[in-house]
């Protein structure tokens, strides 16, 4: 097989504290972030789909905003009704469905992330909630997250491999039941999500759970930026996959102030085999190290 | 003839500070800590520091006064770990054993390969590029039949060097260095040496091993063959686990045995759950017990194989009551355990409680595994009355 193409960006683009580290302090009202980001990324992951079933209007306007960037896709996350609460009717599915198909038709949709909540192990229950999920989405490729270490044995890995489904791989602090990063193959894609290493604002971040908080507070446990160290350990994990799939998503979520965006571009360069990468001016200002990589 | 490949990455730590900040690139740079508070000594520096007279282990104060111009910083050592598993994965990929030396040292035993990678030295040469290309950092090979000739090898030519000692050269290849050359040869034996007028490798070898075992033991005889080019060549692979201990430092000194027993108990425990967690036996036991004026006792004692917290604190304690003989307080106490076999099970043999017993122990080293050591806790005494309270608490 040969070297697999990688999708690699961030999870989310709408962050207001990304300005002036990667969005320019100063923009003019037609400024449009998602035009600004798809320039220099190929992929985004979509949070918002999951707390709310958003407008065909609004996926329409992005389909707009990217026109010229020729192999950019969404990654969208599943709405929390069908993963955390786990109510949905047929109402739900159309709304979800509907954007989807809007995506696809467009050859702009990626695949579906579901992601399930930490406390979600591996049982009968589990199984076949995922098995509902796959027949009500099987034509689209889904981007499975359970966190649970209990996921982690044989007979998940084959129910994986059996429905097709993409098992994700999370890099997060080690702690408690928490997976942990190792790569693990269950068809012909792998979906990597980064979730930052700051285990302190993560212990804090649970003992706040469910508490009314700030933008700050609740996004301060992603708030991390990975080392040099830390990312050629990665490079060297996400190489030891690349002869086993066709497709190598890699989504950067430890996005206060921009980090996110930062890290993004160093595996770029680190796995397109050292090549320069082109990046904003405001990137490098914030983060000097990321001059050893840019494109002259 | 065995192929010993010896890989040294060049002035790690400043290679990797470097990495992290290109800025220091070309400066003198010195890892190990800050003159200002003139403790410390250097750890690693760069190549344009040694320029100025500094070396590895140098006290961070003479460093300064002879290069006040440096760059000296504290390091960052996970990322120095990070860095050295990677080019060890690295490695990984082409050597078909690996002695990791120490964390920027690498012994490979590449005896067999030469038919699947060719030329040694351009085998060699690749591995260099390929780890400056993926992980930029510089390493120095050297390549020789056995540990020793490999290892002065790869300092010959520093950095970025690569020597290759033709096989049944490496006599003749040592001869004309001087005797410090060899690793382990430190300054009081350099000096030895030369007041008996051995200044070069080659001096040892004119002399019989006879001389040098009467001169110095078993190091003497070791040097003479090291020098004559019979260095080790096989490589230490760790392959498990040779001991579990635990210890602790009292904040303050303390006197009252009942305490010594209650921390000894607790140490027990810990690494009688590591013990069970592994399925193993241990059927050595020994303490360790420090005195405020850092005397040191320890007491060691083979038991049945066993991985009952009971038996191992009752041992304990006995050899913990004939270490602590003195009347002055006690800094530190410790448990170990070594010789580990396989649990196996032979219940039959067992008493019926026995059984019951075996069976506890696994489920508590299970609730404790999931929920965490305190879940549940062993009560030694009726008179426990710190433990007594708790719910999690019961009787051994």
């Amino acid at each position: 097989m040969n070297k697999p193409k990688y999708n690699i960006g961030t999870a989310g683009w709408s962050y207001k504290d990304w300005a002036p580290n990667f969005y320019p302090k100063n923009q003019s009202g037609g400024f449009d972030w998602l035009q600004f980001y798809s320039h220099y990324f190929n992929c985004v992951e979509v949070n918002s789909t999951y707390y709310s079933y958003i407008s065909p209007k609004i996926v329409d306007g992005w389909i707009k905003k990217i026109e010229d960037s020729d192999d950019f896709i969404f990654h969208i996350k599943l709405h929390k009704d069908f993963t955390h609460t786990r109510k949905f009717d047929e109402q739900n599915i159309k709304a979800v469905r509907y954007n989807l198909e809007l995506l696809r038709k467009s050859e702009r949709l990626g695949g579906l992330l579901i992601q399930f909540p930490y406390s979600y192990s591996f049982d009968g229950n589990s199984l076949r909630h995922i098995q509902k999920l796959r027949d009500i989405f099987s034509d689209i490729n889904c981007f499975v997250e359970v966190r649970h270490s209990s996921w982690n044995n044989n007979r998940a890995y084959e129910f994986f491999k059996e429905n097709n489904l993409t098992f994700c791989t999370i890099d997060q602090p080690k702690m408690g039941q928490a997976i942990s990063f190792e790569p693990i193959i269950t068809n012909d894609k792998a979906y990597i999500r980064f979730h930052g290493r700051n285990i302190e604002a993560w212990k804090k971040s649970l003992s706040n759970f469910g508490k009314p908080q700030t933008y700050e507070e609740q996004s301060s446990r992603y708030s991390y930026l990975y080392t040099p160290g830390e990312l050629v350990e990665i490079e060297q994990k996400i190489k030891s996959i690349q002869q086993k799939v066709k497709e190598i998503n890699v989504i950067m979520n430890n996005h206060p102030q921009g980090d996110a965006v930062a890290n993004a571009f160093e595996l770029i360069h680190l796995l397109d085999e050292k090549t320069k990468v082109e990046m904003p001016a405001t990137i490098v200002k914030a983060y000097p190290r990321l001059e050893e990589i840019i494109v002259n | 003839m065995r192929t010993i490949f010896h890989l040294d990455l060049d002035a790690f730590f400043v290679s990797v500070e470097r990495i992290l900040d290109p800025k220091l690139n070309g400066k003198p740079v010195i890892v190990g800590g800050d003159p200002m508070y003139g403790r410390g000594v250097v750890a690693a520096c760069s190549y344009e520091a040694r320029a100025f007279g500094l070396h590895s282990a140098m006290p961070i104060r003479t460093a300064y006064k002879l290069c006040p111009q440096g760059i000296y910083l504290h390091g960052h050592g996970d990322e120095y770990t990070r860095y050295s598993n990677s080019v060890k994965n690295i490695l990984e990929q082409y050597a078909p054993l690996i002695e990791q030396a120490s964390i920027d040292e690498f012994y490979l035993d590449m005896t067999g390969t030469q038919k699947m990678y060719g030329s040694m030295f351009g085998f060699a040469a690749k591995l260099q590029k390929e780890i400056w290309d993926k992980i930029g950092l510089p390493i120095s090979i050297g390549i020789g039949s056995n540990k020793t000739i490999a290892k002065i090898g790869s300092d010959c030519m520093k950095p970025k060097g690569i020597t290759y000692i033709i096989p049944g050269m490496g006599k003749e290849f040592l001869c004309p260095m001087p005797v410090e050359t060899i690793p382990g040869v430190g300054n009081v034996m350099k000096q030895s040496l030369n007041s008996r007028g051995i200044y070069r490798i080659g001096d040892i070898t004119k002399l019989s091993s006879d001389y040098f075992g009467t001169a110095f033991g078993k190091y003497g005889i070791d040097l003479w063959r090291k020098a004559n080019g019979e260095g080790i060549e096989y490589l230490t692979i760790k392959r498990t686990r040779k001991s579990i201990s635990r210890e602790t430092t009292f904040g303050n000194d303390i006197t009252s045995e009942e305490e010594i027993k209650n921390t000894l108990f607790y140490l027990t425990g810990k690494v009688a759950q590591s013990l069970r967690k592994k399925g193993w036996e241990t059927s050595t036991v020994d303490v360790k017990l420090r005195y405020t004026d850092f005397q040191t006792i320890t007491r060691a004692k083979t038991i049945k194989p066993s991985d009952d917290d009971k038996v191992l604190f009752e041992t304990a304690w006995d050899l913990m009551k004939k270490a602590h003989t003195r009347r002055v307080g006690v800094r530190l106490i410790g448990i170990g355990i070594t010789n580990f076999s396989p649990l196996i099970e032979q219940e039959f043999l067992f008493e019926d409680h026995q059984i019951k017993r075996k069976k506890m122990l696994r489920a508590v080293t299970r609730v404790r595994d999931r929920f965490g050591y305190e879940s549940l806790m062993f009560g030694r005494t009726e008179e426990d009355k710190k433990l007594k309270g708790q719910e999690n608490y019961f009787q051994v």
